[in-house]
């Protein structure tokens, strides 16, 4: 069950990702990288690591992407006459499935026998697993990672910022 | 094999459960809107005179709608605009996968949780969900081609994102109390008490916590006073106003379920879940044999007065209307008649020899009870608080939402943390 829903996410993830970069439209281009997102979070949640599986959803499929969609539909304004056939959601992604699949069968083949180089070490990613290494082990560094992205935003800021106008 | 079998009969329980809930929420916020307003509210559907003080509408309304033409106006973007009613309906019920319902079911010697997935990240899940909930309205917003639902999507979008951060800080202040992110464990954590008299529900240790939860979750919601998205006198009825026929049910059903998940996790996170208070599972079960026979007797009296009071309309409106609606107090009291004479043959099978594992069932039943009620009381606060406020102006929400809001929040963790780590 396990082997079969992780190469049912697999294909699925490698597809969606395969379609957003083959769609002409933005919009359906940003539905299939959530797609996308969505289905990696099933494969860190069957490689026991379901913390991870959430922050994938909650930050990447959630936040940001919705973000970018937001973007995407004020810039671009309304539906576009060649998107309105929904062309990138139906031919286009009856191709890029079975190549997803195709890919898939052919690096597992391809890495078959080496499984135990890959992931041999029982690791749980639950959230107190991954809050013993950030707080204890890695604290010096986390902080100062915590730090560089508040100094990133607040770069982010000023350089967005428009220049006032001198009197 | 048997997980397997008790997962679906549980999912199948919420589903009818909610779905159930649906149409009974629609009825109660036409009537509850028609009392606030001091008017009489929908009370002429019914069959063969039966019309349960306009309960029969919601099923007159929902054939309707399955009956209408599905019109797809020209320009939509035919594939997202197909999809968006289905994925707002799918997400608002996925939240409901970790929300224990009750506490445990003992059949057989073996005991089944009450919850569907009791995840070890819970409380993260349902913001995770929570914050999915914005694709299927921004979806059919743009791809419906029209400007109305559009700026109630980006409307939508912009409030969903400013409020899911006041959501996130104050739960965070209840995990930093309840020491746990499944949301089994906060709920049993609730069961406790505080000083040995006050439950220790987290609207008690986190006060601002819930209040700030519980605007979030009117916000996330949409419901009024943030239902901005679809302001009538603005937006005509914004991001689903190009739907029709069970396109758009999806949607109307989509925010009642919005709704009973919303009032289902403030229950949960902040008013003891299945908790009843000073009552617990071992009380219960201990005192098994003088609650089932009072809860009986109980049950009789209403189903008497019930009885009686349908009578006496049925004794005074005699030939009121001329039609087949002078049968329903009649028939009525009838029901009512029944219902208690099964109450009383409960009580002629002598319930106060009630067994070890009819105890265990008669605790589970009540939690369950006591959770259903909880979520039906908070789905009454939705509906009483949208017909007793006036909507935002849009400057208004984002002020509450980024400068009165999230200060609070902050604040609110802060102290939590402090207080946790010193205490």
């Amino acid at each position: 069950m396990e082997t079969f829903l992780f190469y049912l996410f697999g294909t699925l993830m490698l597809g969606a990702a395969a379609m957003t970069v083959a769609s002409r439209s933005a919009v359906a281009a940003a539905v299939w990288l959530v797609f996308s997102f969505v289905c990696a979070a099933g494969v860190f949640a069957l490689l026991a690591a379901p913390f991870l599986a959430i922050l994938q959803i909650l930050i990447y499929a959630g936040a940001i992407m919705v973000l970018f969609l937001f973007v995407i539909m004020m810039l671009q304004g309304p539906v576009l006459p060649a998107e309105v056939a929904g062309r990138s959601f139906g031919r286009k992604a009856l191709l890029a499935l079975p190549a997803a699949a195709i890919a898939v069968i052919l690096i597992s083949w391809a890495a078959r026998g080496r499984e135990a180089a890959f992931g041999a070490a029982p690791v749980t990613g639950t959230a107190a697993a991954v809050a013993e290494l950030l707080l204890n082990r890695y604290l010096l560094a986390f902080e100062l990672i915590s730090i560089v992205l508040l100094v990133a935003i607040v770069g982010a800021m000023a350089l967005g910022r428009k220049q006032e106008e001198q009197p | 094999m048997d997980l397997v079998l008790t997962t679906f009969l549980k999912m199948a329980f919420i589903l009818a459960v909610i779905l159930g809930l649906v149409p009974v929420l629609i009825w109660a916020e036409r009537k509850g809107s028609a009392f606030i307003q001091d008017r009489t509210g929908p009370n002429r559907a019914g069959i063969a005179g039966i019309r349960l003080a306009g309960l029969i509408h919601p099923i007159a309304d929902v054939l309707k709608l399955l009956f209408k033409e599905d019109v797809r106006p020209a320009g939509v973007h035919r594939v997202m605009y197909a999809l968006a009613p289905f994925l707002v309906f799918f997400v608002s019920l996925l939240t409901y996968a970790v929300i224990p319902f009750g506490d445990y079911l003992e059949v057989g010697g073996r005991r089944i949780p009450l919850v569907v997935a009791d995840l070890d990240v819970g409380i993260l899940y349902v913001l995770a969900i929570a914050s999915l909930g914005t694709y299927g309205i921004v979806m059919g917003g743009w791809a419906s081609n029209n400007k109305y639902t559009f700026l109630g999507a980006v409307r939508s979008t912009s409030q969903m994102i400013s409020y899911e951060i006041s959501m996130g800080l104050a739960l965070m202040g209840l995990l930093l109390v309840s020491e746990s992110l499944r949301l089994t464990d906060v709920v049993a954590g609730q069961g406790q008490l505080l000083w040995g008299f006050l439950p220790r529900w987290g609207v008690v240790v986190q006060p601002l916590g819930a209040i700030l939860f519980m605007t979030a979750a009117f916000a996330e919601t949409n419901r009024n006073p943030f239902d901005l998205p679809e302001g009538e006198s603005e937006l005509v009825s914004g991001y689903h106003l190009e739907y029709s026929s069970m396109k758009f049910a999806l949607f109307f059903m989509a925010e009642y379920t919005n709704l009973v998940v919303a009032s289902a996790l403030i229950a949960t996170l902040y008013f003891g879940g299945w908790n009843i208070p000073w009552l617990s599972r071992a009380v219960i079960e201990a005192r098994a044999g003088v609650l089932l026979p009072a809860l009986l007797a109980a049950h009789v009296a209403v189903c008497a007065l019930a009885a009686a009071l349908y009578l006496r309309r049925a004794s005074r409106e005699r030939g009121k209307f001329g039609d087949a609606r002078d049968r329903e107090p009649g028939l009525m009291a009838g029901v009512c008649v029944v219902a208690g004479l099964a109450g009383l043959a409960a009580l002629a099978l002598r319930p106060w020899e009630i067994g070890p594992a009819g105890a265990s069932l008669l605790a589970t039943v009540l939690q369950v009870g006591a959770f259903v009620g909880k979520v039906v009381f908070f789905c009454w606060f939705f509906i009483w608080v949208r017909w007793t406020l006036p909507r935002f102006r849009y400057d208004q929400l984002m002020h509450l939402g980024w400068k009165v809001m999230l200060p609070l929040a902050l604040a609110n963790l802060v102290v939590t943390a402090v207080v946790a780590a010193f205490v």
